[in-house]
Order: C-alpha cells, then sequence, then structure tokens
C-alpha cells in the first residue's frame, strides 16, 4: 500500500509528460526553423586536467556552422595540473581561439573568467569532455529569437558509449532529451547542464555571474534565472555528446554530486520556489515531483529489499529440507489462472512501458543516431538498482553536511 | 486556463483511467478465476455423486469405479491448489472464496468416504491423509507442513491427501472433526487413522506414514 501514490505519482507525471509533448509549444518547437540570425557567441570551455580532451571539444567547436567572426572560442585552464596548458597551446594561434590560465577556483570562476574577456550577445559553456554536432549553434541561436528566452540548453547524448553503463546512461539521457524538450515549452527547466548550454550575456551580468552552487553551478544558475522571472528554451535538434562515467563507482560519484547539489540548492537559495505558483509548472510539478523522486526513489528501493528479504527468507524456510528438484526448479508450464496480477505490478509496468516510449521519443525528437537497443535493455536491467544507491549517498551527505570532491 | 493547468487535469484524467482500468481488469481477472473454480467444483460435484452411484450400481463388482476414484482424487487436488491461489489473491474472508472452499470440503469428505468403502469392499489399502490447518495466524508451521504434503502427493500421485481448513464454519466438517477426535493443535494429521500434531520436517512427517507406502514402487491400493 506504500507504494501506491509514489506509483500513481510516476503514472501521472508521465501521463502530463505526454500530453505536454502533443501539445501546440512543443509541436511548435519541434518544427522552429534555423534562425537566420547571427548574433555575436562565445562558447566559454571551462578545464581543470582535461588534457585527453580539450583538443577533440575545441576541434567540435571549430567546426561549428557559424559566421567566424562572430564565433570566439575561450578555453580557460582553471589551473589545470596536467597536460591541459600543453594541450591547449595547440590552439595559441588559432584567430578564433582565446587561451585564459587562472589559478583554481572552481568552474564558476572558470567561466566568469571567460564571460569577462568578451563581449558577445550569447555566452555559452561547453565541458572539455563534450563535443558538439556542426549544426548544433544555429540551432540553439534561433531559440533566442524569443525575446522572453535567456537562456537555451541542447539535447545530450553520450559520447561513443561502450561498455552496458554507459548505454544506460544513453536511454537516461534520452529520456532527458524528452523531459528537456517538453518542460521548456511551459518554461520548466531548472537546469542548463554544462555541455552547450547558452545563456543572454547581458541577462547573466545582471544575475551577478555564475556563483558557487554546490557543484551544481548549471543548476544554481538555472534556478536563479527562473527565481528572477526569465525563460529557458531547448533546442532538441543541437545535439551534444558528452563523455560518460565508465563505471559504476565514478557514476556513482557524479551522480551524488548531482543529487546532493539539487538537495542543497533546494533546501538553500531557492525553496521559495517549491510549490509556487507564480513559477508555474516548475513550482508546482517539476520541482515537487524531483524532490519526490529522490524519496520514492529511496523509499521503494528498501521496500523491495524488505519484501525481497522477508519472502526470500519464508519461502527458503518453507522450503527447507525439500528435495531441491521440488522446491527450486521451475515448473514449465504456463496456466493464465497463476499469472501474477496486482494493482502494484501492473502500474509498475505501465511505468516502465511509458518511460521506455519517452527514451524512444528522445531519440526521435533529436534526430541522434545510434541503436538505442542496448540503451534500454541495459536501463530496464540496472537502472532501478544503481540509481538508489546514489540517491540515498547525496541524501545522507546532505543530512551529515558530508562535501566530496568533484571528480570521478 | 493555462496550457500548464488544462494540462495537468488530462493528465490526470489519464492517469485515474489508467487506474480504474488496472483495477477493472484484476478484479475482472480475479472474477474469471473464481468462475473457473465455479465452473471446476460444478464438474467435480458431477464426478462425485457419478462416482458414488457407479459404486452403489456395481455392488457385485465395485472395484471397477477404483481407477475413476484415483482420477477424482486428483482433480480434487488440482482443485485444492487453485482455490489456495485464489484465496490468496482475494483473501480468506471473500465470501465466494469461502463458498468455494466449504463446497470444496464437501467434496473431500465425499471422496474419503468413497475412498473408505472401496478399500473395504476391495481389499485395497489406500494412504489416506486428512490434513487440518488454519490460515488465521495461528499455525505458524502450516505453511510449511502444507509445502511439505504438496511435495509428497506430487512425488507419490497415489497418496490421498484431504486438506481441510480447522475454522471453517461446516457442519460436515465438524462432524468430521468429531469423528476422528482431532485436536485444535495445528497443523494435525490423520495418517490412515493414525494422529499427529505439529510439524517439523519432512523427514519426521514421513516417518508418520506406514512402512513402504512412500515408495513409487510399491502401489498403496
Amino acid at each position: 500500500m506504500l507504494a501506491y501514490p509514489f506509483l500513481f505519482i510516476a503514472v501521472y507525471f508521465e501521463s502530463f509528460v505526454l500530453v505536454t509533448l502533443l501539445s501546440k509549444p512543443a509541436r511548435a518547437a519541434r518544427t522552429r526553423t534555423k534562425s537566420e540570425a547571427t548574433p555575436s557567441v562565445a562558447v566559454i570551455v571551462p578545464c581543470w586536467n582535461e588534457a585527453a580532451t580539450i583538443g577533440a571539444t575545441c576541434e567540435s567547436l571549430l567546426a561549428l556552422e557559424y559566421p567566424k567572426g562572430k564565433l570566439e572560442i575561450i578555453l580557460v585552464d582553471d589551473g589545470s595540473t596536467d597536460a591541459t596548458p600543453e594541450a591547449m597551446a595547440r590552439f595559441a594561434e588559432h584567430p578564433q581561439v582565446r587561451i585564459l590560465r587562472k589559478e583554481n577556483g572552481g568552474k564558476h570562476t572558470a567561466l566568469n573568467a571567460g564571460i569577462a574577456l568578451t563581449n558577445a550577445d550569447l555566452v555559452g559553456c561547453l565541458d572539455a569532455d563534450s563535443f558538439v554536432e556542426p549544426d548544433a549553434l544555429r540551432e540553439i541561436v534561433a531559440c533566442f529569437d524569443d525575446p522572453k528566452i535567456v537562456a537555451t540548453t541542447a539535447a545530450m547524448s553520450i559520447h561513443k558509449p561502450g561498455n552496458i553503463l554507459q548505454h544506460m546512461q544513453n536511454a537516461e539521457y534520452s529520456f532527458g532529451i524528452t523531459l528537456r524538450h517538453t518542460f521548456a515549452s511551459l518554461n520548466g527547466l531548472y537546469v542548463t547542464p554544462g555541455p552547450f548550454s547558452f545563456y543572454r550575456r547581458n541577462t547573466v551580468n545582471e544575475l551577478g555571474g555564475f556563483r558557487y552552487g554546490h557543484q551544481t553551478e548549471d543548476m544554481e544558475m538555472a534556478l536563479r534565472i527562473q527565481k528572477a522571472g526569465y525563460g529557458i528554451g531547448n533546442a532538441p535538434y543541437a545535439r551534444v555528446y558528452t563523455k560518460a562515467p565508465g563505471t559504476i563507482r565514478a557514476l556513482i560519484k557524479q551522480r551524488t554530486r548531482w543529487i546532493s547539489g539539487f538537495l542543497r540548492n533546494m533546501f538553500g537559495d531557492y525553496r521559495g520556489l517549491i510549490g509556487n505558483r507564480r513559477h508555474g509548472v516548475l513550482g508546482m510539478l517539476v520541482l515537487p515531483t524531483a524532490l519526490l523522486a529522490i524519496v520514492s526513489g529511496i523509499g521503494l528501493f528498501l521496500l523491495t529489499l524488505f519484501l525481497f528479504a522477508r519472502n526470500t527468507l519464508t519461502a527458503l524456510s518453507i522450503r527447507a529440507g525439500i528435495p531441491f528438484s521440488y522446491a527450486f526448479l521451475p515448473k514449465m508450464q504456463f496456466d493464465w489462472f497463476y499469472f501474477p496480477t496486482s494493482f502494484y505490478t501492473i502500474l509498475a509496468v505501465i511505468v516502465v512501458i511509458i518511460s521506455i516510449s519517452l527514451i524512444v521519443v528522445g531519440k526521435r525528437i533529436s534526430k541522434t543516431p545510434g541503436n538505442i537497443m542496448p540503451g534500454l535493455v541495459s536501463y530496464l536491467l540496472l537502472y532501478g538498482f544503481i540509481v538508489p544507491f546514489w540517491l540515498i549517498r547525496a541524501t545522507s551527505d546532505v543530512a551529515f553536511g558530508k562535501r566530496r570532491g568533484w571528480r570521478y | 486556463m493555462s496550457l500548464a493547468a488544462r494540462n495537468a487535469l488530462i493528465a490526470l484524467f489519464i492517469t485515474l483511467v489508467l487506474a480504474g482500468t488496472v483495477a477493472y481488469a484484476i478484479n475482472y481477472l480475479n472474477r474469471a478465476r473464481v468462475a473457473e473454480l465455479s465452473t471446476i467444483e460444478d464438474q467435480l460435484s458431477i464426478d462425485t455423486l457419478s462416482l458414488d452411484t457407479q459404486f452403489s450400481l456395481l455392488e457385485t463388482a465395485p472395484c471397477d469405479s477404483a481407477a475413476s476414484s484415483t482420477t477424482l482424487t486428483s482433480e480434487l487436488a488440482d482443485f485444492g491448489n487453485r482455490l489456495s491461489y485464489a484465496e490468496n489473491q482475494l483473501g480468506n474472508d471473500d465470501a465466494q472464496v469461502i463458498r468455494l472452499k466449504e463446497r470444496y470440503s464437501l467434496l473431500e469428505i465425499r471422496d474419503y468416504l468413497i475412498t473408505k468403502r472401496l478399500a473395504q469392499a476391495c481389499g485395497i489399502k489406500p494412504v489416506t491423509v486428512l490434513y487440518f490447518y488454519s490460515n488465521s495466524g495461528d499455525c505458524p508451521d502450516c505453511d510449511k507442513a502444507g509445502y511439505a504434503l504438496s511435495y509428497l502427493r506430487n512425488t507419490f500421485p497415489a497418496l490421498r491427501v484431504y486438506s481441510f481448513d480447522y475454522n471453517l464454519d461446516l457442519g460436515a466438517l465438524k462432524t468430521l472433526i468429531t469423528v476422528e477426535k482431532v485436536k485444535n493443535s495445528l497443523p494435525a494429521f490423520v495418517i490412515n487413522g493414525k494422529h499427529s500434531y505439529g510439524f517439523t520436517s519432512l523427514e519426521d512427517l514421513e516417518k508418520q506414514f506406514p512402512k513402504g507406502s512412500l515408495s513409487t514402487s510399491t502401489s498403496p491400493r
């Protein structure tokens, strides 16, 4: 019975996403044409020990289909201790690239240092482990035709998923594409992710630039934009690829950072957004559901674990002393009479089916190349088992005031 | 009305329709289960009556109906399994489940009596087990005992196991309990007239059976 409200809310949330996806603003965003406008743009790449990927990241930016005179790339070395400076030096003579080296101060200081160097109309951020499609910037710029939009997000996928964990994240990111596209149509976004989010420079300056945001500066800035009453858009065809953690340990560390950052921002400066009607769907649905998802993720996991342990112990106790062949080997005959049908099971299956649909929709909307099937399989097999670990870790970190390092 | 509010209402409507459909489908399936049980029970009633009649008709050669009796016992066991599953799904206080349990218990008693008559008339020695349980929470070992008996019945199909809910409010069952002198100490077993109470292990339960009766090479009949 404890699980029913959570499942009901999950079905409700997914139904809301599906309905909004079919609504006029979302449809209009999907049919939006690339802008002919070419405002000046600066892409800031904050780096801290990114020697391995900064070169390819910069190459992908230089390949963007945008007037060369209107696009500058600012590589900010935030006090790297590896070969990042040497990797950056390769682009020192490039007319579009500027390199800035500063003492380590965190991502927000690197972004602010980059912004201070430019007079571009739009400033964007690209994490140094991410790569963009050549037409991505054109798609992004089109969103700024709407004067209410002060920031825009892209459609993120995983760069060359190699193992089952990365495929799982690819499916999850595809789900994220759908959610971001859907909620952008109702101004319900609360993160402008590091990979290729853009801002009107004047607005960033007006809001005081980037701040320390509990290691989630992109979320802090988005929440500040929303609090100020501005709009955040999404360009579903602006494809950007980011490297994903390849081990469970690294993934849990990354997500612990994200979730604990979210909780600290939510219970810190931005608690006023939760349940606030002035902030529409963000205040009334998105943020409450995001918080509830953490509670339900932990709650359902612990409940499932308890029920599984209890039922297993009961089953073992009942079967004790009975020959293995009878007690534990499956009886290979189907009889509809014994087919398990409970309200809980069927609602859970509905939630999973809609989730899969939203993952596939995300891939279709963004026209992201590649096969999503390995992602779907690994998502179904692994996701529900791994998520509770970072939810529990992040929640406990916040509860006990524990801070962790950035890197995974 | 804003677009978000409109979508929120539509989503709520969809969610309610989905939840309602799921509830209806589950209820429909459970009713279909009960309907199937009723059909099986009707057929078993006819089979029991038929066997009883056959037995009376063949007074000169009553043993010709012994094969039918074995089949009937096996069908009764299957019916019992389904009833037990339905009871888990619908709850042991469901009126239809209770009615079916009462009729099932009556069929078991009838089959038990026929088996005894056949044994006397034909000189065969079936192994019969009367098993009394309770699912009111006062019998912690009943699940283990029931599972062990299911295993024995599955392994030795000639074994005739009759399971009764000790607390079922049914006159014939109360009479059987009185006649067989079964105490309210569950789980209780009456194996070929010999009483035993409680369950410790399959091994201990097997010791209660007549020697050689739990052997696939020995016909219990």
